[in-house]
């Protein structure tokens, strides 16, 4: 459904020109739950960033991002209204404090629906309310305000408000970031399930190797703008080629390594 | 007084809002650390951790129970005293960018504990020090020392708390998630140093849930619920053999690719 080739996005500041992705080739899959893997600066928010449409506008972009066949990258702003929402969605990293604190969770979903649906009033507020509980919550949910939530509800919430448009693509950033691992896994099991009762497709960026190797079924290692490697989780774990993956699985498996050694 | 350094007995940490509702954030926790001792506290968001540390060194006041640091009752300390305990020990806090003085660059922000203390005069000795233990922390060259807090990254920032920790050699060191903002090549660097002043004979307790720095930095751990004390034992039982039942759902959430390895 999404096929990214030879992709270079270059930043210009001041003079000083960074490649922040460089020459990334890649396919999505309609219904698979990828994990894009890398440390900071390794371009993973920048590649989300291009699939939204959303990189500085004096940015060098070569390539293509096809969507269902047409290229995003040369796409008019209306066409990429149509896209954002309604195809591709994003969980922004920091999510949790991506709300306006001023205003009631419904408030956030239904503004959603108004601009991008067209739903208004009752209609609104209704689809507000089966969207919490799709991912878990409480319908009530919708009268509170930000802060009168904990950290995993704003989280389900913000899936939630990402879901409002009923997307066949979902990038979450960083989604479980700031909330404890028993909490963690429940949001992954709930990015698991919405996958398939929503037939959605899924991009998980994450710093997390074991984290994205427990959910997803295929990971892409990023490093410095480049692909390192990809692979199903158990082909990278066990059998890892580029020598930054073998970095990052000894890493993790620091513990038994210096148990051995 | 036995030769513990660090003994707190049935520690209850009360807060009041200003409604007047109060909540109990740590409930009758007793523990105590002998000199080279590393024990883990782990549990989710909320079940008292941090505020646990605090208590330990007298940054938040107990309602029930007290601390002794060195033998020491912070209870009935005066300040000047208290200072002087203080000094023996490190503490790292869960958050790097309020911890370190925005106005000092990396560096200077390590070297701070050492002026201050007056311990050592040599001003040439304290930046070698200070550079010493950056570097162990993986941090060098002169862009990075001359960096001021807000330009470094929260890996980096995390780094220097450490250093400016360990700066006076401390015989006890408390950390509130040393690792949360590593990368996974910094970490390894991050509990290297830390196992090699707990292999020195420093005494070591982290908040943690990095279960590796758990299970290989620390000989013991107390798993922590609501304030209350869940489960305590050896590293080796509590990882490989947890009774509890938060216990048990605490370590299968934590990712791992033990599931996955052949």
């Amino acid at each position: 459904m999404l096929d990214i080739r030879d992709l270079t996005v270059r930043y210009n500041s001041m003079g000083r020109v960074t490649a922040a992705v460089n020459g990334i080739s890649l396919s999505i899959e309609k219904g698979s739950f990828t994990g894009i893997v890398g440390e900071s600066g390794s371009g993973k928010s920048t590649l989300m960033a291009a699939l939204l449409g959303l990189l500085p506008q004096r940015t060098e972009i070569t390539g293509e991002i096809l969507y269902k066949g047409t290229d995003i990258l040369r796409m008019s702003d209306s066409e990429m209204r149509d896209l954002r929402w309604k195809e591709i969605s994003l969980v922004p990293q920091g999510a949790q404090n991506s709300f306006t604190p001023v205003m009631k969770i419904k408030r956030h979903i239904e503004e959603v629906l108004n601009v991008h649906s067209g739903k208004f009033g009752e209609d609104a507020e209704k689809e507000a309310a089966r969207l919490l509980e799709d991912v878990g919550l409480d319908a009530g949910i919708k009268e509170r305000y930000p802060h009168e939530l904990s950290g995993g509800q704003k989280q389900r919430a913000a899936i939630a408000l990402a879901l409002a448009c009923s997307p066949a693509l979902l990038l979450a950033d960083e989604p479980t970031t700031a909330l404890d691992v028993i909490i963690q896994a429940e949001i992954l099991e709930l990015l698991s399930g919405l996958r398939k009762s929503k037939d959605l497709s899924i991009i998980l960026v994450t710093h997390d190797l074991p984290l994205a190797a427990m959910v997803c079924d295929r990971l892409v290692v990023m490093k410095d703008g480049r692909m390192a490697e990809s692979g199903t989780p158990h082909q990278l774990v066990n059998d890892p080629q580029h020598p930054h993956t073998k970095d990052l699985i000894r890493e993790m498996f620091w513990q038994r390594n210096k148990k051995d050694g | 007084m036995d030769k513990k350094i660090l003994q707190a007995a049935g520690l209850t940490v009360s807060f009041r809002s200003k409604k007047g509702t109060v909540h109990k954030a740590v409930i009758n926790i007793s523990l105590s650390l002998a000199p080279g001792e590393k024990l883990a506290l782990v549990g989710g968001s909320g079940s008292g951790k941090t505020t646990l540390l605090r208590a330990l060194v007298g940054v938040v006041k107990p309602e029930e129970g007290n601390v002794a640091l060195f033998g020491k009752d912070l209870s009935i300390l005066a300040a000047s005293d208290l200072a002087k305990v203080r000094q023996r020990c490190g503490y790292v806090q869960q958050d790097p960018y309020g911890a370190i003085p925005p106005g000092l660059s990396a560096l200077e922000a390590v070297c701070e504990p050492a002026v201050i203390a007056g311990i050592e005069r040599n001003k040439e000795k304290i930046r070698d020090r200070a550079e010493a233990l950056l570097a162990e922390l993986g941090l060098r060259g002169d862009r990075i020392l001359r960096s001021r807090a807000v330009s470094l990254s929260g890996g980096q920032r995390q780094r220097v708390q450490i250093a400016r920790a360990l700066m006076l050699s401390p015989d006890i060191l408390l950390c509130d998630e040393p690792t949360s903002m590593q990368d996974a090549s910094t970490r390894g660097e991050v509990i290297d140093v830390l196992e090699k002043y707990a292999a020195s004979g420093t005494a070591m307790i982290f908040v943690t849930h990095d279960l590796v720095l758990a299970g290989h930095a620390a000989e013991r751990i107390m798993v922590m619920k609501e304030g209350r004390l869940c489960e305590e034992g050896s590293s080796e039982q509590i990882l490989n053999f947890p009774e509890d039942p938060y216990t048990v759902k605490l370590i299968s959430s934590i990712p791992s690719f033990e599931k996955l390895a052949r």
